[in-house]
Protein backbone atom coordinates (compact mmCIF):
# COMPACT_ATOMS: atom_id res chain seq x y z
CA UNK A 1 0.00 0.00 0.00
CA UNK A 2 1.34 3.35 -0.89
CA UNK A 3 0.79 6.29 1.42
CA UNK A 4 2.31 9.10 0.24
CA UNK A 5 2.78 10.11 -3.62
CA UNK A 6 5.96 11.30 -5.24
CA UNK A 7 6.04 14.36 -7.76
CA UNK A 8 7.33 12.06 -10.72
CA UNK A 9 3.93 9.49 -9.53
CA UNK A 10 2.03 12.66 -9.46
CA UNK A 11 2.86 13.48 -13.11
CA UNK A 12 2.30 10.32 -14.27
CA UNK A 13 -1.36 10.07 -12.83
CA UNK A 14 -2.25 13.78 -14.35
CA UNK A 15 -0.91 12.71 -17.70
CA UNK A 16 -2.92 9.63 -17.62
CA UNK A 17 -6.06 11.57 -16.75
CA UNK A 18 -5.40 13.70 -19.46
CA UNK A 19 -5.20 11.56 -22.33
CA UNK A 20 -8.12 9.60 -20.66
CA UNK A 21 -9.84 12.83 -20.66
CA UNK A 22 -9.06 13.62 -23.94
CA UNK A 23 -9.92 10.25 -25.50
CA UNK A 24 -13.19 10.41 -23.58
CA UNK A 25 -14.50 13.78 -24.97
CA UNK A 26 -13.52 12.98 -28.53
CA UNK A 27 -15.54 9.60 -28.29
CA UNK A 28 -18.56 10.95 -26.44
CA UNK A 29 -18.52 14.42 -28.81
CA UNK A 30 -18.31 16.42 -25.28
CA UNK A 31 -17.72 19.88 -25.45
CA UNK A 32 -13.99 20.96 -24.99
CA UNK A 33 -15.01 22.99 -21.79
CA UNK A 34 -16.15 19.90 -20.22
CA UNK A 35 -12.76 18.29 -20.81
CA UNK A 36 -11.50 19.50 -17.10
CA UNK A 37 -14.67 18.32 -15.45
CA UNK A 38 -14.28 14.92 -17.24
CA UNK A 39 -10.28 15.06 -16.05
CA UNK A 40 -10.82 15.86 -12.32
CA UNK A 41 -13.50 13.30 -12.04
CA UNK A 42 -11.08 10.33 -13.66
CA UNK A 43 -7.95 12.02 -11.59
CA UNK A 44 -10.20 12.17 -8.20
CA UNK A 45 -11.22 8.59 -8.85
CA UNK A 46 -7.39 7.03 -9.77
CA UNK A 47 -6.10 9.02 -6.35
CA UNK A 48 -9.28 7.49 -4.42
CA UNK A 49 -8.24 3.88 -5.35
CA UNK A 50 -4.44 4.48 -4.86
CA UNK A 51 -4.46 2.53 -1.80
CA UNK A 52 -4.85 -0.48 -3.74
CA UNK A 53 -2.16 0.21 -5.90
CA UNK A 54 0.61 -2.56 -5.90
CA UNK A 55 3.75 -1.78 -6.72
CA UNK A 56 4.92 -5.68 -7.31
CA UNK A 57 1.89 -5.89 -10.01
CA UNK A 58 2.57 -3.46 -12.57
CA UNK A 59 3.77 0.22 -13.08
CA UNK A 60 1.53 3.13 -11.89
CA UNK A 61 0.91 4.65 -15.10
CA UNK A 62 -0.70 0.74 -16.02
CA UNK A 63 -2.95 1.12 -12.69
CA UNK A 64 -4.37 4.30 -13.29
CA UNK A 65 -5.07 3.56 -17.50
CA UNK A 66 -7.33 0.62 -15.66
CA UNK A 67 -9.14 2.48 -13.08
CA UNK A 68 -9.18 5.55 -15.87
CA UNK A 69 -10.88 3.26 -18.25
CA UNK A 70 -13.03 1.62 -15.82
CA UNK A 71 -14.33 4.89 -14.60
CA UNK A 72 -14.33 6.79 -18.58
CA UNK A 73 -16.99 3.87 -19.34
CA UNK A 74 -18.95 4.74 -16.24
CA UNK A 75 -18.84 8.44 -17.29
CA UNK A 76 -19.77 7.84 -20.96
CA UNK A 77 -22.71 5.44 -19.94
CA UNK A 78 -23.91 8.02 -17.67
CA UNK A 79 -23.42 10.74 -20.81
CA UNK A 80 -25.38 8.26 -22.91
CA UNK A 81 -28.59 8.24 -20.24
CA UNK A 82 -28.48 11.71 -19.93
CA UNK A 83 -28.89 12.18 -23.26
CA UNK A 84 -31.44 9.25 -24.08
CA UNK A 85 -33.32 11.30 -21.07
CA UNK A 86 -32.40 14.80 -22.17
CA UNK A 87 -31.91 14.60 -25.98
CA UNK A 88 -28.48 14.84 -27.26
CA UNK A 89 -27.51 18.60 -27.08
CA UNK A 90 -29.22 19.50 -23.73
CA UNK A 91 -29.71 23.23 -23.74
CA UNK A 92 -28.95 25.03 -20.56
CA UNK A 93 -32.28 26.48 -19.09
CA UNK A 94 -30.38 29.53 -18.23
CA UNK A 95 -29.79 30.15 -22.10
CA UNK A 96 -31.38 33.38 -22.55
CA UNK A 97 -33.93 32.98 -25.51
CA UNK A 98 -33.32 34.80 -28.84
CA UNK A 99 -35.25 38.28 -28.91
CA UNK A 100 -36.61 37.36 -25.62
CA UNK A 101 -35.90 40.46 -24.11
CA UNK A 102 -33.69 38.67 -21.60
CA UNK A 103 -36.11 35.59 -20.89
CA UNK A 104 -34.07 32.10 -20.38
CA UNK A 105 -35.53 29.52 -21.07
CA UNK A 106 -36.70 27.80 -18.32
CA UNK A 107 -38.76 30.88 -18.37
CA UNK A 108 -40.65 29.03 -21.42
CA UNK A 109 -41.16 25.86 -19.63
CA UNK A 110 -44.14 25.32 -17.53
CA UNK A 111 -44.10 23.85 -14.14
CA UNK A 112 -46.03 20.71 -15.42
CA UNK A 113 -43.42 20.09 -18.11
CA UNK A 114 -40.42 20.15 -15.83
CA UNK A 115 -38.29 17.90 -14.10
CA UNK A 116 -40.19 17.56 -10.96
CA UNK A 117 -43.46 16.53 -12.78
CA UNK A 118 -41.39 14.13 -15.19
CA UNK A 119 -40.79 12.66 -11.82
CA UNK A 120 -43.66 12.38 -10.38
CA UNK A 121 -43.89 15.00 -8.06
CA UNK A 122 -47.39 16.92 -7.45
CA UNK A 123 -46.48 20.50 -9.18
CA UNK A 124 -50.11 21.63 -10.07
CA UNK A 125 -51.23 23.47 -7.00
CA UNK A 126 -55.06 23.38 -7.77
CA UNK A 127 -54.70 19.29 -8.50
CA UNK A 128 -53.06 19.23 -5.30
CA UNK A 129 -55.99 20.81 -3.40
CA UNK A 130 -58.30 18.18 -5.27
CA UNK A 131 -56.88 15.49 -4.32
CA UNK A 132 -57.30 15.91 -0.45
CA UNK A 133 -60.48 17.35 -0.98
CA UNK A 134 -61.26 14.08 -2.51
CA UNK A 135 -58.99 11.73 -0.18
CA UNK A 136 -61.07 13.63 2.83
CA UNK A 137 -64.29 12.32 0.62
CA UNK A 138 -62.83 9.25 0.06
CA UNK A 139 -62.16 8.68 4.29
CA UNK A 140 -65.46 9.95 5.00
CA UNK A 141 -66.81 7.04 2.96
CA UNK A 142 -65.09 4.63 5.47
CA UNK A 143 -65.88 3.46 8.96
CA UNK A 144 -64.02 5.55 11.26
CA UNK A 145 -62.29 2.83 12.64
CA UNK A 146 -60.48 2.06 8.91
CA UNK A 147 -59.80 6.35 9.22
CA UNK A 148 -57.94 6.40 11.29
CA UNK A 149 -55.95 3.16 10.62
CA UNK A 150 -55.11 4.45 7.19
CA UNK A 151 -54.28 7.78 9.57
CA UNK A 152 -51.73 5.21 11.49
CA UNK A 153 -50.39 3.60 7.59
CA UNK A 154 -49.44 7.22 7.15
CA UNK A 155 -46.91 7.04 9.76
CA UNK A 156 -46.31 3.23 10.53
CA UNK A 157 -45.92 0.08 8.91
CA UNK A 158 -48.19 -2.84 9.38
CA UNK A 159 -44.88 -4.73 11.14
CA UNK A 160 -45.13 -1.31 13.69
CA UNK A 161 -48.84 -1.30 13.89
CA UNK A 162 -48.72 -5.31 14.94
CA UNK A 163 -45.97 -4.43 17.46
CA UNK A 164 -47.68 -1.73 19.05
CA UNK A 165 -51.32 -2.40 19.18
CA UNK A 166 -50.85 -5.85 19.56
CA UNK A 167 -52.90 -6.53 16.46
CA UNK A 168 -53.38 -9.37 14.17
CA UNK A 169 -51.03 -9.26 11.03
CA UNK A 170 -53.87 -10.97 8.99
CA UNK A 171 -56.96 -8.63 10.07
CA UNK A 172 -54.81 -5.51 9.70
CA UNK A 173 -53.85 -6.61 5.67
CA UNK A 174 -57.42 -7.76 5.48
CA UNK A 175 -58.75 -4.38 6.76
CA UNK A 176 -55.79 -2.76 4.26
CA UNK A 177 -57.40 -4.99 1.22
CA UNK A 178 -61.31 -3.23 2.49
CA UNK A 179 -60.34 0.17 3.01
CA UNK A 180 -58.08 -0.20 -0.73
CA UNK A 181 -61.29 -1.37 -2.31
CA UNK A 182 -63.47 1.04 -0.65
CA UNK A 183 -61.27 3.64 -1.92
CA UNK A 184 -61.36 2.56 -5.60
CA UNK A 185 -64.95 2.60 -5.54
CA UNK A 186 -64.97 6.17 -4.17
CA UNK A 187 -62.87 7.21 -6.92
CA UNK A 188 -59.76 7.15 -5.50
CA UNK A 189 -56.33 5.00 -6.94
CA UNK A 190 -53.28 3.60 -4.92
CA UNK A 191 -50.83 5.97 -5.83
CA UNK B 1 -83.05 3.54 -19.62
CA UNK B 2 -79.78 1.83 -19.96
CA UNK B 3 -78.37 2.92 -22.79
CA UNK B 4 -74.82 1.51 -22.87
CA UNK B 5 -73.97 -1.89 -21.02
CA UNK B 6 -70.61 -2.53 -20.65
CA UNK B 7 -69.95 -5.95 -21.16
CA UNK B 8 -66.78 -8.33 -19.97
CA UNK B 9 -63.80 -8.61 -22.28
CA UNK B 10 -64.08 -12.03 -24.51
CA UNK B 11 -60.42 -12.72 -23.38
CA UNK B 12 -60.97 -12.74 -19.44
CA UNK B 13 -64.83 -13.43 -18.47
CA UNK B 14 -64.74 -12.88 -15.23
CA UNK B 15 -64.49 -9.36 -13.35
CA UNK B 16 -62.66 -9.40 -9.52
CA UNK B 17 -63.40 -7.66 -7.11
CA UNK B 18 -60.91 -5.42 -7.79
CA UNK B 19 -62.49 -4.45 -11.24
CA UNK B 20 -65.61 -4.35 -10.15
CA UNK B 21 -64.09 -1.82 -7.64
CA UNK B 22 -61.97 0.47 -10.05
CA UNK B 23 -65.24 0.44 -12.54
CA UNK B 24 -67.81 1.60 -9.85
CA UNK B 25 -64.99 4.86 -9.11
CA UNK B 26 -65.23 6.11 -12.09
CA UNK B 27 -68.42 5.41 -13.99
CA UNK B 28 -70.52 7.94 -14.49
CA UNK B 29 -74.25 8.19 -13.56
CA UNK B 30 -76.50 5.62 -15.54
CA UNK B 31 -73.38 3.54 -16.98
CA UNK B 32 -74.36 0.05 -16.28
CA UNK B 33 -71.85 -3.23 -15.91
CA UNK B 34 -72.73 -6.78 -16.44
CA UNK B 35 -70.48 -8.30 -14.06
CA UNK B 36 -71.54 -11.67 -13.71
CA UNK B 37 -73.48 -13.82 -16.06
CA UNK B 38 -74.77 -16.86 -14.84
CA UNK B 39 -77.06 -17.52 -12.18
CA UNK B 40 -75.84 -16.40 -9.25
CA UNK B 41 -78.08 -17.90 -6.43
CA UNK B 42 -76.84 -21.23 -7.78
CA UNK B 43 -73.21 -20.07 -8.76
CA UNK B 44 -72.46 -19.37 -5.25
CA UNK B 45 -73.84 -22.45 -3.81
CA UNK B 46 -71.03 -24.90 -3.05
CA UNK B 47 -72.80 -27.84 -3.50
CA UNK B 48 -74.48 -27.00 -7.07
CA UNK B 49 -70.07 -27.65 -8.78
CA UNK B 50 -70.77 -25.27 -11.83
CA UNK B 51 -67.87 -23.87 -10.76
CA UNK B 52 -64.53 -24.67 -8.96
CA UNK B 53 -64.40 -23.60 -5.74
CA UNK B 54 -61.69 -20.88 -6.80
CA UNK B 55 -64.27 -19.14 -9.16
CA UNK B 56 -67.03 -19.77 -6.55
CA UNK B 57 -64.69 -17.79 -4.15
CA UNK B 58 -64.28 -14.91 -6.76
CA UNK B 59 -67.37 -14.71 -7.73
CA UNK B 60 -68.82 -14.45 -3.95
CA UNK B 61 -66.61 -11.60 -3.29
CA UNK B 62 -67.50 -10.03 -6.64
CA UNK B 63 -71.30 -10.60 -5.46
CA UNK B 64 -70.86 -9.15 -1.83
CA UNK B 65 -68.69 -6.39 -3.02
CA UNK B 66 -71.42 -5.60 -5.36
CA UNK B 67 -73.76 -5.38 -2.49
CA UNK B 68 -71.92 -3.61 -0.25
CA UNK B 69 -71.43 -0.89 -3.22
CA UNK B 70 -75.53 -0.89 -3.64
CA UNK B 71 -75.81 -0.56 0.21
CA UNK B 72 -73.26 2.61 -0.01
CA UNK B 73 -75.77 3.92 -3.04
CA UNK B 74 -72.88 3.77 -5.15
CA UNK B 75 -74.78 1.19 -7.74
CA UNK B 76 -78.20 0.13 -8.66
CA UNK B 77 -78.73 -3.96 -8.97
CA UNK B 78 -80.63 -5.29 -11.65
CA UNK B 79 -80.77 -8.24 -13.57
CA UNK B 80 -81.87 -9.28 -16.69
CA UNK B 81 -83.24 -12.44 -17.61
CA UNK B 82 -81.94 -14.15 -20.91
CA UNK B 83 -83.56 -18.01 -20.54
CA UNK B 84 -83.57 -20.89 -18.08
CA UNK B 85 -80.55 -20.31 -15.37
CA UNK B 86 -79.40 -17.58 -17.46
CA UNK B 87 -79.23 -14.07 -16.14
CA UNK B 88 -76.90 -11.05 -17.10
CA UNK B 89 -76.14 -8.88 -13.26
CA UNK B 90 -75.66 -5.57 -13.98
CA UNK B 91 -74.33 -2.60 -11.73
CA UNK B 92 -75.65 0.88 -12.81
CA UNK B 93 -73.56 3.62 -11.40
CA UNK B 94 -75.24 5.82 -9.51
CA UNK B 95 -74.53 9.85 -8.91
CA UNK B 96 -71.75 9.76 -5.97
CA UNK B 97 -73.47 10.48 -2.53
CA UNK B 98 -71.99 13.23 -0.63
CA UNK B 99 -70.72 12.14 2.25
CA UNK B 100 -69.30 14.16 5.30
CA UNK B 101 -65.80 14.43 4.49
CA UNK B 102 -63.44 13.15 7.07
CA UNK B 103 -60.69 15.98 7.78
CA UNK B 104 -57.42 14.60 6.87
CA UNK B 105 -55.49 16.95 9.12
CA UNK B 106 -57.51 15.83 12.44
CA UNK B 107 -56.76 12.46 11.61
CA UNK B 108 -53.28 13.02 11.19
CA UNK B 109 -53.40 14.61 13.89
CA UNK B 110 -55.41 12.49 15.83
CA UNK B 111 -52.01 9.72 14.64
CA UNK B 112 -49.36 11.75 15.78
CA UNK B 113 -50.90 12.56 18.93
Amino acid sequence: MQSSISQADLQTLLHEADIAARRLIRKLRLSKDDLADVRQDLLVDVIARLPAFDPKRGSLGAFAGIVMANRAARVAHKVKRERRLCGVAPTSLDEPVPDGDGAARGDLVAEGDGLSAYFGQPVDAFAEVERRLDVERGLGALDPDDARLSAALSQSNIDELVDRDHAARSSLYRRVKNIRLALLAAGLKAA
Amino acid sequence: MISTITKLPTARRRIDETDLCGWIGQAAPGEALEYYRGFLALDTFSQAKRLTERERAELMRVARRAWWASEQKLIHLVQRRHGADDYSYLAIARAKPKYASASLSSLLLAEVA
